[in-house]
């Protein structure tokens, strides 16, 4: 009759957290009940009238149960990074990504010197050195990237603050972008029908693309200011 | 025991602080206890007890420790702290003071 009351326990702390506190109190409890137990019978009860008085004695105990999740680091919490962590964070992740960017704008530069002045192919392998350089750096920012997660309280207000700065910075950036793309057009068409070099005026494009990717980290990091 | 508990939950509190002021003491003791004095009248439930125990732990009036029993039963006792002391001479005060208002107020000549 003891196991069907440490049963009966049991599975009223079915859903409570794993804690050194809930297991006390589930402990607790099962022993005042079977203490309960031991003297209904000596009373002269029958074991089933005992069992049913003591387990009827309980009540709802659904609450106390309850409770004991709310406790602060009673349940495992994912690590939780401070403002100032995160921050430095932003902060290294638009750095990478600037120092990729350059990489990718710079890497002609090689080939071209080198064509023109050496007329030799060595630049070609640097230029594929430093894409592959500026890849693996994006890559690794991105991989290395924390997943944030603040204190649980301030995450609504956090995420308003957060989305209104970022409202703001997408309009700048929406603007600046549109203007970018326009001047780059015109550059082309000039440069093209000034130098006739068609077959390498494309670049101009890419550049463009460069400029727009620096732009959007240098707002990024205005951003954490 | 359904006559008048609600009437009575309202004093848990006073009630085990008064009981610990005795010596410390567990759970199921203090229910035997109350058990007995009301003689099989009242006696409080599971839920009540452990919820008030809870309470007076974290409002620092009582404190508690594991007992360790030759028998083999681990029990947590509790025991009253100052501040616990204190607060029962307040509740019995304001207990006693409601007593007597109520009393005058339910008088069937009272509002003569």
């Amino acid at each position: 009759m003891k196991e069907k009351l440490r049963i009966y326990i049991e599975a009223l702390f079915q859903d409570a957290p794993l804690t050194q506190k809930a297991v006390e109190l589930k402990e607790e409890i099962l022993q005042n009940i079977c203490d309960k137990y031991d003297d209904l019978l000596m009373q002269g009860k029958t074991e089933e009238a005992a069992y049913n008085i003591a387990i009827a004695g309980i009540g709802d105990i659904s609450g106390l149960i309850a409770d004991l999740g709310k406790r602060p680091g009673a349940v495992p919490q994912a690590p939780v990074y401070s403002r100032d962590e995160i921050e430095k964070e932003k902060k290294r992740s638009a750095l990478f990504t600037i120092a990729a960017v350059a990489l990718y704008i710079l890497c002609l530069v090689p080939a071209i010197l080198f064509d023109e002045l050496f007329h030799s192919d060595l630049g070609i392998i640097i230029t594929f050195l430093m894409v592959a350089a500026a890849s693996a750096l994006i890559i690794y920012n991105n991989m290395t990237k924390k997943s944030y997660k603040r204190t649980e309280d301030s995450v609504v207000e956090e995420f308003r603050e957060w989305n209104a700065a970022n409202a703001q910075k997408k309009q700048v950036f929406k603007s600046l972008s549109g203007a970018l793309w326009a001047v780059v057009v015109v550059v082309y068409f000039l440069v093209s029908f000034t130098t006739f070099a068609w077959d390498r005026t494309w670049i101009i494009f890419l550049i463009g693309a460069a400029i727009e990717a620096v732009m959007k980290a240098v707002l990024d990091l205005t951003r954490t200011r | 025991m359904s006559i008048a508990s609600d009437l009575i939950r309202g004093n848990t509190d006073t009630i085990i602080l008064g009981h610990l002021l005795n010596g410390d003491s567990y759970g199921y003791k203090i229910n035997k206890s109350i058990l007995q004095k009301t003689d099989g009248l009242y006696e409080l439930k599971e839920a009540t007890l452990y919820s008030a125990f809870k309470r007076l732990e974290e409002s620092g009036l009582i404190s508690s420790y594991w007992g360790d029993e030759a028998t083999g039963a681990r029990r947590r006792y509790y025991t009253v702290t100052p501040a616990g002391r204190q607060a029962y001479f307040n509740m019995k005060t304001d207990w006693q003071n409601a007593k007597e208002i109520i009393d005058l107020l339910i008088e069937e000549d009272a509002g003569l």
